[in-house]
């Protein structure tokens, strides 16, 4: 039944078409066409949100008013006082700058994370749920035993062993991460294997490699991609809370967390000496769940 | 499946990842780029000397045979010597282990405490449910040291209500039998120290709770407003039950199960994060201990913290697994 879709804006559109049912496809009562009208906002709001954060990374030390790392002024005036729109820290330096550098670290760290997460995961889920058998069995089993693991406790243990590094705390934090994507990857796979445009194309004659990349991969894109996108946040906080601990790069170095741990004890004289590094990790967590809840709705089964 | 069977099924799995967890750590104490030998002696030590440590440690036999050594250590409690403290680590543990047992025993009650609040709250129907998930959303994002500073800041800097260090300022407070300074102050008959001792738990314990509180909430919210779409939820409100009865006494008990996975699976977000607290707050527990040991690179000291907390966490959630399997028939399909 071919029926010609009503010509609906939507950037993700070959995303949802792909989750559509052919019944409910071409006939849109006027619920289903506001509900479609919602999730559009929403992926709008989504990508918004994720451009802007990427922007204020990008352009963050163009942004900043003076260096990161040399004295600008007094130390520990308070924000909006002498040029300084967030004070400045124990030695003058200016905290709005170190931010922003600091911003750019946590942003990047995190989006590093996730991709070579998804990477990882995606790949050994996509295997074990591909092949099935043996090799399922003993990827899937490996995974369970990291996922009850808990992560970022084991992360702590590789950093310390490693050495502290920024390099260092993001490979220990990799490698306890993908187990989770591997999960997710596996059951999507499984459950698109089963349904019969997989059996068409199996039927066709089609090689488990394209199977592989043209069948089983895109179908279970969607899924990667809210999951990773509610994870950002969650990583944003865990390597924040390494750098917190001393695992991260080494003194000078603008890194958030570390700049509250290291200004703790100037807390009740100088508050926005540690607090400022500290709200900053909140801006970017917030706005980046608040990016995974919006692309979760988008991308919702319509 | 037989509950016993599956109790030991269960319990067995987790002694498999807990032999995992000792690989992992065995592995990391070689990849360590300090050398034992070296970390014992100092820098200033003779090669001779070096060398000597060096068979003394066993570094020298093969490295099958130093794994098996480092598991039957582990199984006599034996976890090295610290490099900081020149401690046996073991004895280490056991002098920090109670004051994180129990601040990690109230942070937890007060996560499932506060996440049965905030699940109901937000499953219900008025006119708060919509602030309170942006709060919730706001309370996931909050990095714990962000909540444990503003906590400090205005409870002990600005209004003085709340200590802000440490698990007691009397001195000399009860020492035994359980570790746990609450109980003991009880046992001991000095109430001042448990009012003491409950004071300094408040902060700690709430910046901890209120991750996990925030992951039970949104569990349970979405279990219960499944549960409220069931036909028996129906008839319960048709034969007339108000609300808030169908709401906590006929829903709540079958939307609890998933709640109660994510409080066991909470677990190991509040242990990672208490080093960070224990950090902040000087509480004297093993996350201290550890936050003390990662600038000075002691990785006997990390390693035995790691393998405490992964012993624990694996724990509960075998637990949190064989109660539900005992608590809900439907579970045993």
């Amino acid at each position: 039944m071919a029926v010609a879709e009503p010509y609906v804006p939507d950037p993700l559109g070959p995303a949802r078409r792909f989750f559509r049912s052919p019944q409910s496809g071409p006939r849109l009562s006027g619920s289903l066409r506001s509900s479609l009208r919602d999730t559009n906002r929403a992926a709008w709001y989504a990508g918004g949100l994720f451009t802007a954060l990427t922007v204020l990374a990008v352009a963050g030390p163009a942004l900043a008013p003076h260096s990161p790392l040399v004295p600008a002024g007094a130390a520990f005036t308070p924000p909006g006082h002498g040029g300084f729109l967030l004070g400045s820290d124990s030695i003058g330096r200016d905290e709005l700058s170190r931010v922003l550098y600091g911003i750019r670290t946590s942003w990047f760290s995190a989006l590093g994370v996730i991709a070579s997460g998804v990477l990882i995961g995606g790949l050994v889920g996509l295997l074990a749920g591909a092949a099935g058998g043996w090799l399922d069995e003993v990827l899937m089993r490996l995974t369970d035993a990291f996922l009850a693991l808990p992560g970022p406790v084991l992360a702590i243990a590789v950093v310390a062993a490693l050495g502290p590094s920024l390099l260092h705390t993001l490979v220990a934090v990799g490698i306890v991460w993908w187990p989770f994507y591997a999960r997710i990857v596996r059951g999507e796979v499984r459950s698109l294997a089963a349904r019969p445009h997989l059996e068409a194309a199996r039927l066709s004659g089609a090689s488990r490699w394209s199977l592989m990349t043209r069948h089983l991969l895109p179908g279970a894109a969607p899924a990667i991609v809210v999951t990773a996108s509610l994870d950002v946040g969650n990583l944003i906080l865990t390597l924040a809370g390494l750098s917190f601990l001393g695992l991260g790069s080494p003194a000078p170095a603008p890194e958030l967390g570390a700049m509250a741990a290291r200004n703790l004890s100037y807390l009740l004289q100088s508050w926005w000496v540690p607090i400022m590094p500290a709200i900053a990790i909140f801006m970017l967590a917030f706005l980046s769940n608040m990016t995974g809840d919006f692309l979760r709705d988008a991308l919702r089964d319509t | 499946m037989n509950p016993l069977t599956f109790a030991a099924r269960r319990l067995g799995a987790a002694l498999i990842i807990l032999l995992i967890l000792i690989a992992t750590m065995f592995t990391l104490s070689h990849l360590s780029n300090t050398d034992p030998a070296h970390a014992y002696l100092g820098a200033g030590a003779s090669k001779a000397a070096v060398a000597a440590e060096r068979v003394k440690l066993g570094l020298n036999l093969p490295i099958t045979t130093q794994f098996l050594h480092y598991v039957g250590n582990l199984l006599h409690g034996n976890l090295g010597v610290s490099y900081r403290t020149r401690n046996p680590v073991t004895q280490d543990l056991a002098e920090y282990l109670p004051a994180t047992m129990e601040l990690a025993f109230y942070a937890i009650i007060l996560a499932l405490l506060l996440g049965l609040a905030l699940g109901i709250a937000t499953a219900a129907r008025w006119r708060g449910a919509r602030i309170l998930k942006f709060v919730m959303v706001s309370g996931a994002s909050a990095p714990l040291f962000l909540l444990a500073l503003l906590g400090i800041l205005l409870f002990y800097g600005h209004l003085g209500w709340l200590p802000a260090t440490g698990r007691t300022s009397i001195p000399n407070p009860p020492t035994g039998p359980t570790g746990f300074l609450t109980i003991d102050a009880i046992l001991a008959g000095r109430f001042n120290v448990l009012l003491n001792a409950l004071q300094h738990l408040i902060m700690p314990a709430t910046v901890l709770a209120i991750g996990p509180a925030v992951s039970i909430g949104r569990v349970l919210r979405g279990s219960l407003v499944t549960v409220l779409r069931e036909d028996y939820v129906r008839t319960a409100r048709s034969k007339g039950l108000r609300d808030r009865a169908v709401l906590l006494r006929h829903a709540l008990r079958n939307a609890l199960g998933p709640a109660l996975s994510m409080t066991g699976l909470q677990a190991g977000l509040l242990l990672a994060g208490d080093v960070v607290v224990e950090q902040i707050f000087a509480w004297p527990g093993i996350g201290y201990y550890a936050a003390q040991s990662i600038p000075v690179g002691d990785f006997p000291a990390i390693s035995g913290v790691t393998l405490v907390l992964g012993l624990f966490y694996v724990l509960i959630n075998a637990l949190v697994d064989i109660l539900q399997r005992v608590a809900d028939p439907r579970v045993r399909a």
